[in-house]
């Protein structure tokens, strides 16, 4: 077990670095520059603000700098945003991320489950329809129809909801973009519920445990469910990582300072350590969540071992 | 599973429904506003103020959102007039321009106070500027003040040249081949005293004192070398003259202290221009001349901007600032006005899309927006209503001709392809004002603007057959025409898309001819563009830096740029310059109309529209304008609680200014 996570642990930075150089190429060959604007500058003036911000340098001399700044968790400074550190940035776009990405979670861990597990024990009832139908739907409405469709009808007719921006956790302005956020998950995890639990419902050991004359509750809370859950937490674990990293989607459409919003902006921003700074830090989230998810394969399922 | 399809589909119908019935009711609503009209609980103004702000620093950035942002924490020498943006004063009380307004002197107010209650004085602006001017600095805005005297110099690093015997230096006129052909501006002659210099001052106010730096301004320029050895020895090598005089001599960096700002004392403060510049003064409201605390800057470097360190001299100051979010200020009760603010703070909102903008507005948690935030679809819906600000606006809409290679390089090809394009129908389609010249119409009062060419598609095809793309008989012809060497590159933002395909398709329908589109990153584009690597056509779009002509018709000063066509004429470029030594403003204007017609005979643009201010503001906002920028001077704006008092409808722009406490 050890020796699994020490292996996993390593093979993050080599995954990194690929992860980083690919995006700064591709940062060196999107053509403009982050002072690229509708008013061309003078030559005189372009060659003082490169010099400023060391772009008059060898593209090694850069790329090592990169690298270097990586290595320590310093990002530099923004290019687009005078004074503003992409460190200074990202811990403040990160929480909102965090509390969108979360209640989203929670909500769609909730939900999910619930209506999945009632599905699979009603199998072909109307519930199972139902449910089923509704995560047909969830799944092919992309969040940026769903979330204006939310904002239309709660905010724009019943005027009960704000339609955008952020307001501090909790707050009211959360509220439909986790639902919207948390749509397709819930359609997910029922899904996936549904079937694993289904599975599991007709494998040896439910059939031994009511056997022994348990209640349906305790066989499906005590034993059905540790193992129906399995689908759902492969899944859900590099989900939060995604979900709370930022959503690039829904941060846009209602306009939530969050991670997403920043990373969409940096990149027509041609802002490379602000872009650096972000998608290094996805990755190491996403890596280590995965990691996280393998670990915890082994506490859930006794018939996995590393 | 058949069974569960079916609900499937009958659940998906119903909500499909909900929606379009949803819809339609927010159509057909019939509402002399749009959305809630509930002012908000306390005296703050939500503003929404576009793409989150590069810098507080007013000046790093070149951009719009920025400047609205400026105005509320900053204050320069003067503002721009809520609503016709011409200069009013503010830290300057009264200003005299000399007789070939080569030179301005400014008398500050004596209560100008920064938020930390330090007194704001001449020293401080003359800070500010060569700060703004330094070549550490980088500023992007620099390019604004090149008009001041050796401030290109410092901000371009040159180096003067000096003999160390004498410690003379080396001047313009000692290397140039022959005596110059126009008088030199006032700045560069000696003169006998300041009040020779210029026109009678009221009796009560005592001429200021001449003193050695403005001595030194008024002496004849010096000649001014590039620092960088290898373009410096171009320079040499090209003027045999300079090549003997510079034996021996060394080069001396131009400074800050050399540039032509001046505090003559505490509250007196001179700007000495390399040129006669009539048009210097409405430079000035730009938020790069604002002034700053040099003590803030000097202590806290690049942080200075965060909040906590943060030293502003407007109306406003800082309370908060959430990145993609929001700036919170409040009012400032160190600002020499402060009585006369009428609100407690404004929240400036950090957004730039549309239809989230529109949403915020309807469900009135907003109470402003800036330009453009009404989308184009919305307009049927929106124009009816007395909250919309609609305007014309000096900014302009246009493509640019590759005039350098393909066959946009025939001027016939290029006026052909202007012509063959209905602008009016555009225009109508758009809800906006159609364009055939260079620089916006019905902006610049008292300008006798030239038309460009009408809507003519029997001339076009004439035109091009006279270009050669002709069949035997002499007709044009269609199948001769290389349309697919041209291509229309725009960026996909906004409504480009729609009317590159109006463009396209009246082409198609009037000429023939399939130009294709293609659509490129704004980035990507405006670098294709300035080095002209596009193929015929591409997009452009310019908005007015200050209210005169000549911030369009500088466009085309120099081929390189902003110009984006390549085309360039010695001629034009000289009539521009014999226009800005004109003092007087209608003879002035009288030659950069020449100078527009000479560009439009030339066409190296197809005008498209005047655009057009589209934005809301709630009826309860009294003092914001649908003015030529939108730019608002924000301590004349207020809430008005009393419903009888709200603006139905714009608000007249023809009314008197407001009235400004001492000026």
């Amino acid at each position: 077990m050890l020796r699994f996570i020490i292996r996993r642990v390593i093979i993050i930075v080599p995954m990194l670095f690929i992860i980083v150089s690919l995006t700064w190429v591709l940062i060196r060959l999107a053509p403009g520059n982050f002072y690229t604007g509708e008013k061309k500058l003078t030559p005189a003036v372009e060659a003082n603000l490169r010099e400023k911000y060391g772009l008059n340098k060898p593209w090694h001399v850069q790329y090592r700098k990169v690298l270097w700044n990586i290595a320590r968790f310093d990002f530099g400074n923004s290019l687009k945003y005078e004074g503003q550190s992409v460190n200074r940035i990202l811990l403040r776009a990160l929480p909102v991320s965090a509390a969108l990405g979360l209640s989203a979670y929670l909500i769609a861990l909730f939900v999910g489950i619930t209506t999945g597990t009632l599905a699979a024990l009603r199998q072909n009832s109307w519930i199972d329809y139902a449910s089923m139908a509704l995560a047909m739907v969830g799944i092919s409405i992309p969040n940026f129809v769903l979330g204006p469709l939310l904002v239309l009808i709660f905010s724009l007719t019943l005027f009960w909801l704000p339609p955008a921006l952020w307001n501090g956790f909790p707050s009211k302005n959360l509220i439909l973009p986790a639902l919207t956020l948390s749509a397709i998950y819930i359609a997910y995890i029922a899904r996936l519920t549904r079937s694993g639990m289904l599975e599991v419902m007709r494998s040896d050991y439910i059939r031994t445990a009511r056997a022994k004359g348990l209640s349906e509750g305790a066989v499906v809370t005590r034993h059905a469910l540790r193992g129906g859950l399995l689908p759902v937490l492969s899944f859900s674990g590099p989900a939060l990582a995604f979900l709370i990293t930022g959503t690039v989607v829904v941060e846009r459409v209602f306009a939530l300072p969050g991670l997403g919003n920043y990373f969409i902006n940096a990149c027509f921003n041609r802002d490379e350590p602000l872009i650096i700074g972000i998608v290094a830090f996805i990755a190491i989230s996403v890596l280590v969540f995965n990691l996280l998810v393998d670990i915890s394969y082994g506490l859930v399922d006794p018939r996995i071992r590393y | 599973m058949k069974d569960s399809s079916s609900r499937f589909i009958a659940f998906a119908l119903l909500l499909t429904l909900t929606v379009v019935q949803l819809g339609c009711s927010a159509a057909a609503s019939n509402q002399p506003f749009f959305g809630k009209t509930d002012p908000p609980a306390n005296n703050v103004l939500r503003y929404i103020s576009g793409s989150e702000p590069e810098a507080l620093d007013p000046q790093v950035s070149d951009g719009q959102p920025e400047a609205r942002i400026a105005m509320a924490l900053y204050e320069g020498l003067v503002e721009y007039d809520p609503k016709t943006t011409a200069p009013i004063p503010a830290l300057a009380e009264r200003w005299e321009t000399n007789k070939d307004t080569s030179e301005f002197t400014f008398h500050l107010r004596r209560q100008g106070r920064f938020s930390n209650g330090e007194a704001i004085t001449a020293r401080d602006f003359v800070y500010t500027i060569r700060r703004g001017m330094s070549p550490e600095f980088a500023s992007r805005n620099a390019g604004l003040a090149y008009y001041i005297k050796y401030a290109q110099a410092y901000n371009e690093k040159d180096v003067f040249v000096q003999d160390p015997a004498t410690g003379k230096f080396i001047l313009e006129q000692d290397v140039a081949d022959a005596p110059a052909a126009i008088k030199p501006p006032l700045t560069s002659q000696p003169v006998a005293s300041v009040t020779d210099e210029y026109p009678p001052i009221p009796e009560d106010k005592t001429p200021d004192t001449d003193t050695e730096f403005h001595r030194f301004m008024h002496s004849p320029p010096r000649l001014v070398l590039s620092s960088d050895e290898k373009k410096r020895g171009k320079q040499i090598e090209a003027n045999p003259k300079l090549k003997a005089l510079i034996a021996g001599k060394k080069f001396v960096p131009v400074e800050g202290k050399d540039i032509g700002v001046e505090a003559v004392d505490d509250y007196t403060l001179r700007i000495c221009l390399g040129q006669p510049a009539p048009f210097f003064l409405s430079l000035l409201p730009h938020s790069f001349f604002r002034v700053l605390n040099q003590r803030a800057i000097e202590k806290f470097g690049a942080a200075w901007t965060n909040p906590a360190n943060i030293v502003t001299s407007g109306p406003f100051k800082v309370a908060a600032h959430r990145p993609y979010d929001r700036i919170a200020t409040v009012r400032d009760p160190m600002y020499w006005d402060a009585a006369s603010v009428k609100l407690d703070g404004i929240t400036f909102i950090a957004l730039d899309d549309n239809t989230t903008i529109m949403n915020l507005y309807k469900a009135g948690e907003i109470d402003g927006m800036l330009n453009h935030s009404v989308p184009a679809p919305w307009l049927d819906l929106i124009q009816p209503m007395k909250d919309f600000m609609d305007g014309p606006e000096a900014s302009i809409e246009f493509y640019i001709f590759n005039t350098t290679k393909g066959p946009t390089a025939d001027v016939r090809v290029r006026k052909a392809l202007n012509m063959a394009i209905d602008k009016q129908a555009l225009a109508n389609w758009r809800h906006i004002k159609p364009l055939t010249a260079l620089t916006p119409e019905g902006i610049f009062p008292g300008y006798p603007q030239p038309k460009g060419d009408a809507f003519d598609p029997t001339k076009a095809k004439q035109l091009l057959a006279e270009a050669g793309f002709k069949d035997k008989s002499g007709n044009y012809d269609p199948a001769k025409f290389p349309g697919d060497q041209i291509e229309l590159t725009f960026n996909p933002a906004g409504s480009n898309q729609p009317i590159a395909e109006f463009i396209q398709a009246q082409w198609k329908q009037n000429l023939g001819v399939t130009i294709t589109l293609k659509t490129m990153e704004f980035r990507t584009m405006m670098t294709t563009r300035s080095k002209l690597e596009y193929k015929g056509i591409v997009r452009g779009s310019w908005s007015a830096d200050y209210m005169d002509p000549f911030t369009f018709l500088g466009l085309y000063y120099t081929p390189t740029g902003n110009n984006g066509s390549g085309w360039w004429d010695q001629r034009y470029a000289d009539l521009l310059d014999e226009a800005n030594r004109q003092a007087d403003q209608a003879k002035r204007y009288e030659l950069l109309a020449q100078a527009e017609k000479m560009a439009l005979d030339a066409q190296p643009v197809i005008p498209l529209t005047t655009n057009a201010t589209r934005w809301m503001k709630k009826p309860y906002v009294k003092g914001l304008y649908p003015n030529a920028q939108t730019l608002h001077a924000w301590k004349f704006v207020y809430i008005e609680r009393d419903p009888a008092k709200w603006d139905y409808g714009v608000p007249d722009l023809k009314s008197e200014p407001p009235a400004v406490a001492g000026g």
